[in-house]
């Protein structure tokens, strides 16, 4: 019985800082997602239910509510947020046309940036600027940026691109997909990519605390990796341009698998 | 639209219903039918004006149901009304500012009902409503210019999607300048102005266009219009 009264509280929490839309008309979706994935789980019909939220502090809201059991989060989110909110990794979303993992690139106005200390008095504008740990710690781990760089959440990407080209102390950090149709503007030859970042999760799916008892963590894991491996799931991964999920392959650290036996540790980025 | 991730996946859902809700009548698709009837260019040659301001106002029909309709099967239905009147109204003239309008209304319903074909259809609304301010700027009180407006502050941005934040306020400026004491236009402009950061200038034309409305004669297009204007006012803070 408490149990099923927990299932019936769970919540999970969708947030995606920095990219457009409202919660409002995204519910259809998340509500897709969250009844697939409780039946891939083998959870009871309408034990789990989903909110989605595009901005940093209402995701983080959102997340400290009672009830928010799972958060699927961008990396930069979990690199920023997993110690405060102690999340614990379930799985890593696999992207159509993405994979598991992506580079973020650096872009500055031709012959500007040479070397992370030709950045100093420049801000760094990304869709990942909520982030400053995960933009100077994951993307750029390569270089020692600058301390009084200033790093910019933005959403409108393109105007910071026109940024960088004018000619201001601006450098844009790019997603993958947003890199790969940097040719695609009329003022790329512009811009000039001056440093990749290694490969990084695009985004996970984590334990909220210890607010999810570990054999349900568990069966919900295993009902994530099987969704991309049949075609039941498959409305609900395509609306997200989701493939299917791995087990979580965070940088210098693998996340283990859970098992009922094992209290699950915290897996820090 | 490969390659983002699972959450701009959400996101992109969100803004694509959010952008077909800009189709809907509140702000697009308004003109009454003696407006309609009033922007068919007069003299073109070869063209049933008539036909084409029923074609036109059947859009906007299509457009009113659509927005008060919950069934999403019924929504379908609509958009392919919409179209299929906006193709015939662009076969009987291609260059009627209300044809290419209409057909911009109608490919804001069918994005709505197929989010997922979001990138190409946001893309025609686009060029479907650059045609038709080039033929009538002034068309339904600027709406080419105040529509696409909408459409590039509120569509995802490059590279998911024709979203142009730059652009969209270019286009409210031009929506203001040609029709400035008509309450949407200084809307879009608010919307634009506070989208690139200056809240300053968002709620000076938000209070503009509550004094505008305000100013009106009562009714359900008046009462939208000071609900935005307080809305955005209160978010502007």
């Amino acid at each position: 019985m408490s149990i099923l009264l927990a299932a019936a509280a769970s919540t999970l929490v969708f947030c995606a800082p920095g990219y457009p839309g409202g919660a409002g008309d995204a519910q259809p979706y998340v509500d897709q997602f969250a009844k697939a994935a409780a039946a891939a789980a083998g959870w009871p019909a309408g034990s789990l239910s989903a909110v989605y939220d595009p901005t940093e502090q209402g995701g983080l809201a959102k997340l400290n509510s009672a009830d928010a059991v799972l958060a699927f989060v961008p990396y930069p989110f979990y690199v920023e947020h997993a110690a405060q909110l102690h999340l614990t990794p379930l799985a890593q979303a696999d992207i159509a046309g993405t994979g598991t993992k992506e580079k973020w690139t650096l872009v500055a106005k031709n012959g500007r940036v040479t070397g992370a200390s030709s950045l100093t008095g420049y801000s760094i504008a990304s869709v990942a600027g909520y982030s400053p740990e995960f933009v100077r710690h994951s993307a750029l781990s390569a270089w020692e940026v600058p301390a009084n760089v200033k790093i910019e959440p933005v959403g409108q990407i393109l105007s910071a691109l026109r940024r960088v080209a004018s000619g201001e102390q601006v450098v844009v950090l790019l997603d993958q997909t947003q890199a790969a149709a940097l040719p695609t503007l009329p003022f790329a030859s512009d811009l000039k990519a001056v440093m990749q970042s290694p490969e990084l999760p695009v985004a996970i799916i984590a334990v909220v605390g210890d607010r999810l008892p570990a054999a349900r963590a568990k069966t919900f894991q295993a009902g994530l990796l099987k969704m991309g491996q049949g075609t039941e799931a498959a409305d609900a991964l395509g609306s997200l341009k989701l493939q299917g999920f791995v087990m979580p392959q965070l940088p210098g650290d693998v996340a283990k698998p859970l098992t009922g036996k094992r209290p699950m540790a915290i897996t820090k980025p | 639209m490969k390659g983002w991730s699972a959450i701009a996946g959400v996101a992109i859902m969100a803004a694509t219903m959010g952008v077909a809700c800009t189709f809907a009548p509140r702000r697009a698709a308004t003109a009454p039918a003696s407006v309609v009837r009033g922007s068919v260019p007069e003299g073109a040659p070869s063209v049933d004006a008539r036909s084409v301001e029923e074609r036109a106002a059947a859009i906007k029909a299509a457009a009113d149901r659509s927005d008060h309709e919950s069934d999403s099967k019924v929504r379908a239905d609509l958009a392919t009304e919409a179209n299929s009147n906006a193709d015939a109204c662009l076969a009987l003239d291609p260059g009627a500012a209300a044809c290419q309008y209409g057909k911009a209304v109608a490919t804001g319903l069918e994005a709505r009902v197929h989010p997922a074909r979001a990138g190409g259809l946001l893309g025609s609304m686009l060029q479907s409503l650059g045609k038709a301010e080039a033929t009538d700027p002034n068309y339904d009180k600027a709406g080419p210019a105040r529509v696409r407006a909408l459409v590039l502050i509120r569509a995802p941005g490059w590279p998911l999607g024709p979203g142009d934040i730059d652009a969209g306020l270019a286009a409210a400026r031009r929506a203001v300048a040609l029709q400035p004491g008509y309450p949407p236009n200084v809307l879009a402009l608010a919307e634009a102005l506070s989208k690139t950061g200056d809240e300053s200038g968002a709620r000076e034309n938000y209070a503009h266009a509550l004094d505008l409305a305000q100013s009106l004669p009562s009714g359900p297009e008046r009462e939208d219009w000071l609900h935005d204007a307080e809305e955005g006012l209160r978010a502007s803070r």
